[in-house]
């Protein structure tokens, strides 16, 4: 056993290495040998009074130092207890299996740690790290391959050749961990190609016209019109007059406008009148499992009973000293028993799912870029169940290109 | 006289007193423990009082479990529960 009280970490473990005593202390003057031991530079700490005597604790070597001051002092030490690793390696000198243990453990420790037993990659948008991960094994980097022979400037340069988009590549071992950093390109790589074929631009919903702004082609229609899906718009065609005004001939272009109307947009989603709810029976199971390369270990107790459990777990890779990364997982496991009931929705469960699915059209108008001027949701009763009716008013850009054969009048 | 001096001097600069007097440094830790420094022996040792010589005083602290920590020529530290402290001549 290791006794404490010393002054900081650094001191603990010089006296646990050098060993130590726990002396007691009586006699004449005790004070004396105290005041003594300090003007030696004799190091004693965790100093008690117990029993009508002094009980401390001293290294060997100052130990050893003491005893011109015990008779000086006229004091009697005794020795109660023997602590450190010279007392240790004194009392294990027999165990040979032991020691064999002890040193195997840091054979293995060290010959694990020659191998790659984990692969970070970072930075990865495009390329998930399956794909990359794949690409590893193609180079033949893959977990538990040993770590000489991995060139990190080579793998760096292959990478970058041979995936145009990513455009720094980083890799490094630390301890047993392959960490990849990469960086993808944002910018597209190549411009699309601009499309100049004439076109016209039709409305793709029904609505009323409240802006536009004409680019290119000629407009249909004006500002506060209805118009119905599929009218024509911008005319891909820009008539050429003469100088007296008539028309020559009818140039065609590529129609481009931003036209935004007030349309009306409406959807209905079915909730049934019953739902299926889980309840917990507050029964619970732990469990681990250990993971050893391929071999797996579990520990936990079987299922009793009829209902269904929800098993949950959270695996985590053994590590030593941070990137040390050992090819041992532990799993932890928690399983929940639940039973599953019909049941009616009530009125507040119901509202709860109408703002539910409300705010989720919202949301999705919203991504589109759409601006919503009214919204409203209503629920209605039917006989296979509870119908959800929500309307909006939007203010969103209605023009389509309708390309191939030119709308003309 | 040229003890007076130093007095002076160190008032008169602002210099830290136990720096330059070799004046005793207490430092509570609530009433569980407390640091001196700039002490010179143990005069007295057990579990209710702790008393010490300092350069110019004695110290004597009186409480319940009181044990020395760690002690060297600099500074000692003493835990337990600490009840009163006074200095004497």
């Amino acid at each position: 056993m290791m006794e404490t009280g010393v002054i900081g970490l650094k001191d603990t473990l010089k006296h646990y290495f050098q060993g130590y005593l726990r002396i007691r202390l009586k006699g004449f003057s005790p004070e004396r040998f105290l005041n003594l031991c300090m003007a030696k530079q004799i190091v004693i700490w965790d100093l008690k009074y117990q029993d009508d005597s002094y009980q401390f604790l001293i290294s060997i070597r100052d130990y050893r130092r003491v005893k011109p001051l015990v008779r000086k002092a006229q004091v009697r030490l005794r020795i109660l207890g023997r602590y450190g690793l010279p007392f240790f390696l004194y009392r294990n000198r027999k165990r040979k299996l032991y020691a064999a243990g002890i040193a195997s453990f840091f054979l293995v420790l060290l010959v694990m740690s020659q191998f790659i037993w984990d692969i970070t990659i970072e930075g990865n948008y495009q390329f998930t790290d399956d794909t990359l991960l794949h690409y590893l094994d193609t180079q033949d980097i893959r977990y538990g391959r040993p770590k000489i022979g991995i060139d990190c400037d080579q793998l760096e340069e292959s990478i970058r050749s041979d995936y145009p988009e990513i455009i720094w590549v980083s890799a490094r071992i630390s301890g047993t961990r392959l960490m990849i950093k990469v960086k993808e390109n944002e910018v597209m790589s190549n411009i699309p190609q601009k499309d100049s074929l004439p076109r016209d631009l039709v409305a793709e919903k029904s609505g009323t016209i409240t802006r536009m702004i004409i680019r290119r082609g000629k407009s249909q229609i004006h500002i506060g019109d209805s118009v119905e899906e599929g009218t024509l718009l911008v005319r891909g065609a820009i008539p050429i007059y003469n100088d007296s005004e008539e028309l020559v001939r009818e140039q065609p272009v590529r129609a481009d406008a931003d036209i935004y109307a007030i349309t009306a947009e409406s959807y209905q989603e079915k909730v049934p009148f019953l739902t299926l709810k889980r309840t917990e029976t507050g029964r619970k199971r732990h469990g681990f499992r250990l993971r050893l390369g391929g071999l797996s270990f579990l520990w936990m107790l079987p299922a009793l009973g009829e209902n269904p459990w929800e098993i949950t777990s959270r695996s985590c890779q053994v590590t030593v000293l941070g990137d040390f990364y050992l090819p041992v997982w532990v799993d932890q496991i928690l399983a929940k028993e639940y039973q599953t009931c019909e049941h009616f929705l009530t009125e507040e469960e119901l509202n709860i799912e109408k703002d539910k699915i409300h705010q989720k059209k919202i949301e999705n108008l919203s991504q589109k870029g759409v601006q919503i001027l009214q919204n409203s949701v209503k629920i209605c009763k039917e006989d296979s169940g509870w119908i959800i009716q929500g309307d909006f008013l939007l203010e969103e850009r209605i023009g389509t290109g309708k390309e191939g054969e030119q709308i003309t009048e | 006289m040229f003890e007076r001096m130093k007095i002076a001097a160190a008032d008169n600069l602002k210099l830290p007193k136990d720096v330059v007097l070799g004046e005793v440094l207490i430092s509570f830790v609530g009433r569980t423990s407390v640091i001196v420094e700039n002490y010179r022996g143990i005069l007295i040792y057990d579990d209710q009082t702790v008393k010490l010589q300092a350069r110019n005083c004695k110290l004597q602290f009186h409480g319940k479990r009181l044990h020395i920590e760690y002690y060297n020529h600099d500074e000692m530290k003493i835990s337990g529960f600490i009840q009163s402290m006074e200095f004497g001549d």
